[in-house]
C-alpha cells in the first residue's frame, strides 16, 4: 500500500528547503514525512499517548486518511473530516479547555474525528465526542460539549437502517 | 493508594502545582475544584476510559478500508 503524507501547510514550505523524515510503520512500511507537516500532540491522543503524528492518504478518492504515530510505529487511526458526513456537526469547547489549549478566540482549526472501522460500512462509527483539532502544527483531542456528540456515532446510518430492514 | 480525609473547604496539593479543593460534600456527592497548570489535562475517569477504548478500537481496525459503493450519496464537500 502506498501512503502519501498530507501537508497541512502550517508554514510556507516553498520558501525553505523541504526536509523529510523517514519512518518505518507497521501498517504502511517505510514512509517519507515532510517535517513541516508533522503534527505535535502535546498530550498525545487520549489513552494512546504519542506526541508526534502525521496524516497519510492511501486512497485519493477515500474520505478517510490515517493519523500515523511517529513515536509508536504500530499506532495509526483512520480519521475523517466530520463535516463531510454530518451536516450539523459542530465543536464546542468548555471555556477552560479552549483557554488551556490556546484555542479560544483563535483562527479555525482543521477538525478530524477518529473512525472505528469494521468489515461492513454499515458498522463504521466516528467519535464525535472527542474530535481532534489541528492548528499550526499542533493537535489536541478535545471533549466536544456540543449536543449530540457520541463516542460511537454511526457514519453510514442509511446503510445501517437498510441492513436492519433486510434482516 | 494514599488516603487523606478532608472537610469542605480543605485542599490537597499534588506535585507542588496542582491544587484540589473539596468545595462541597452533600450526601454521596463531593464537588471538587481543581487548579492545575495549562499543561495538565483533567477528565472524569469514565469519559477518559470511554475515549481511550474508542481510540484503541480505531487503531486496531483493518489495514485497508473498504471503498464507498459507487451509488453512495455524495458526501458534503470538504
Amino acid at each position: 500500500m502506498i501512503a502519501t503524507p498530507i501537508n497541512l501547510g502550517h508554514s510556507d514550505a516553498a520558501e525553505q528547503e523541504a526536509a523529510y523524515e523517514t519512518h518505518l510503520t507497521s501498517r504502511f512500511g517505510e514512509i517519507q514525512v515532510l517535517v513541516d507537516s508533522i503534527i505535535d500532540f502535546p498530550d498525545g491522543l487520549i489513552g494512546l499517548g504519542g506526541s508526534r503524528y502525521a496524516l497519510l492518504r492511501t486512497d485519493a478518492k477515500s474520505p478517510f486518511v490515517w493519523l500515523q504515530s511517529l513515536t509508536d510505529p504500530g499506532i495509526a487511526l483512520p480519521v475523517t473530516n466530520p463535516h463531510r458526513f454530518f451536516g450539523d456537526f459542530a465543536v464546542q469547547l468548555a471555556d477552560e479547555e479552549a483557554e488551556r489549549l490556546g484555542l479560544a478566540n483563535a483562527e479555525p482549526a482543521d477538525v478530524f474525528v477518529t473512525v472505528t472501522a469494521a468489515s461492513a460500512l454499515a458498522e463504521f462509527t466516528a467519535n464525535t465526542k472527542a474530535p481532534i483539532l489541528v492548528r499550526e502544527g499542533h493537535g489536541h483531542q478535545v471533549l466536544n460539549q456540543a449536543p449530540g456528540g457520541a463516542v460511537k456515532t454511526p457514519l453510514f446510518p442509511g446503510l445501517a437502517d437498510n441492513t436492519a430492514q433486510a434482516g | 493508594m494514599l488516603r487523606i480525609t478532608r472537610r469542605a473547604g480543605e485542599r490537597v496539593i499534588v506535585g507542588g502545582d496542582v491544587v484540589i479543593e473539596v468545595l462541597e460534600v452533600r450526601g454521596a456527592t463531593v464537588r471538587l475544584g481543581i487548579d492545575a497548570p495549562r499543561s495538565v489535562s483533567i477528565y472524569r475517569e469514565e469519559l477518559w476510559l470511554e475515549i481511550k477504548q474508542e481510540n484503541e478500537a480505531a487503531a486496531s481496525g483493518p489495514d485497508q478500508l473498504p471503498e464507498l459503493p459507487k451509488d453512495f450519496p455524495p458526501l458534503n464537500p470538504e
